[in-house]
């Protein structure tokens, strides 16, 4: 438990440090994950697919490797 | 943009509007013009045909006033009569120069029948005594009455007439014939039409050996190797390229056809010929007509490129406009759209979707604003429940 919150804060580091719009940028990783980032906590149960999703949707629009 | 986008696809659509317009105005115009120049050729041939026999009847005419005119001199009628050669040609000597200045160059009497020879060749009066058996010396002496036609004879190609003449008694003595080069016409007709003209004889109809001794006198090239089945009598072109005929001169119909269209450096030209009868009805030649088209060419040329410029520049104008509109009315409000439910996704619950228009995509903006609404809602219980279900979990797990 915990790793997807893990991504959602280092996506939210990358967003931040590239001064990026955060709600479009988190609405497009949402959008391409099928993950709703703003439910994402660290209670989250660590669901192997929804993880493989973001991280291909952090690096399709972030270009980050996670 | 990508390929596969609608805006790709209605311009891939007017690009192909384009292509077949464009492709219509070719076709359409290269028909027009097979078509139109099949016509002006078909004119030429007509046309020329009519005044080929205008022509023929007016120059027919011409000859009967002057023959009405000569059987009625006594001083010539009793020369005739008396047989006095040199008497005739000192009273119609002088006559001749006139009538050949205008375009009468034979002239001869002829005994009566059974003999029925030359008496008196104006334009060849060393020449005489011999019998020409011709059709229309036969008809002549048949029918006692004025023969005229065409008549393929060793002083050339001529429209001729051949008429009784009679002495005091009103018994006939003889015959006055006088005749045209049909050569001639043909330089008559291209001052009055423009066109060019070939006056054609079939091999069939005239001697070798005549023709080259002809030539020698008229100091023309011999061409009778020229052509396989006729030889060109007159033309009023120097080019030797553009008569150009490779069928059998008999079969010509009697309307006169269209051959076909071709080009000599920048000029474009139609050929037709019509056929020519002798006095007897024998197809012993034609006539040929090249018609210069080059201006009809040319001005058919410059509309299709007005249309195709005109029809490129209308799709091209008709593509911005609908690329513009499109734009403007659909996919700059659909980038909206989804701009805002991709910030919604993203946690922005404020932003709202305006509806523009009431048009398709304005209703379809409304009703996405209130899914939006519905689905903001739905979000704000999210954070509440989670908290429900964790508790409940824990509570669980005690």
């Amino acid at each position: 438990m915990g790793q997807l919150n893990d991504l959602k804060l280092k996506i939210e580091a990358k967003i931040t440090a590239d001064g990026l719009d955060p709600m479009a940028v988190k609405g497009k990783i949402g959008l391409r994950s099928g993950k709703v980032l703003a439910f994402i906590t660290p209670s989250t149960p660590d669901d192997p697919d929804a993880i493989a999703k973001l991280k291909a949707a952090a690096k399709e629009v972030l270009n980050l490797t996670l | 943009m990508k390929w596969n986008s609608i805006r790709a696809k209605v311009l891939g659509a007017l690009l192909g509007c384009l292509v077949l317009g464009v492709g219509s105005i070719i076709v359409l115009m290269h028909y027009s013009f097979e078509r139109n120049s099949h016509v002006l050729a078909t004119e030429s041939v007509s046309g020329a045909q009519k005044l080929f026999t205008i022509l023929e009847a007016r120059e027919i005419s011409k000859m009967t006033a002057v023959s009405d005119m000569l059987i009625v001199n006594p001083q010539v009628r009793d020369a005739f009569v008396a047989r006095d050669r040199e008497r005739l040609l000192e009273l119609t000597g002088p006559l001749y120069p006139e009538l050949k200045s205008e375009g009468i160059t034979n002239w001869m009497f002829h005994t009566a029948e059974p003999d029925m020879s030359v008496f008196l060749r104006l334009h060849n009066p060393g020449k005489f005594g011999d019998q020409l058996n011709r059709f229309i010396d036969k008809e002549v002496v048949r029918t006692h009455v004025m023969v005229t036609g065409n008549e393929l004879a060793k002083a050339g190609f001529a429209v001729r007439i051949l008429r009784p003449f009679y002495d005091a008694q009103a018994n006939v003595t003889g015959y006055v014939e006088f005749g045209e080069e049909l050569g001639q016409f043909i330089h008559t007709m291209k001052s009055q039409t423009g066109n060019d003209y070939g006056l054609l004889l079939s091999k069939k109809f005239v001697d070798r050996q005549f023709w080259a001794d002809s030539s020698k006198v008229w100091k023309r090239r011999d061409n009778w190797e020229d052509n396989p089945n006729f030889v060109v009598a007159d033309k009023t072109t120097d080019s030797e390229s553009i008569i150009r005929f490779a069928g059998d001169l008999a079969a010509v119909p009697g309307e006169g056809e269209v051959l076909e269209r071709f080009r000599q450096g920048n000029s474009v030209f139609v050929r037709g010929i019509f056929p020519i009868h002798d006095a007897a009805g024998n197809t012993v030649g034609a006539m040929f007509v090249v018609r210069d088209i080059s201006s009809f060419y040319l001005a058919m040329w410059h509309t299709q490129n007005v249309l195709v410029g005109l029809t490129i520049a209308a799709l091209a104008l008709g593509g911005m406009l609908i690329s513009g509109m499109l734009g403007r009315l659909v996919f700059r409000r659909l980038d909206h759209i989804i701009v805002v439910a991709t910030r919604v996704v993203g946690g922005d619950y404020a932003t709202e979707i305006k509806v523009s228009s009431d048009d398709e995509v304005g209703q379809f903006e409304e009703l996405f604003e209130q899914f939006r609404r519905v689905f903001v809602d739905v979000l704000a219980q999210v954070p509440a429940f989670q908290e429900q279900e964790k508790s409940r979990s824990e509570a669980a797990g005690r």
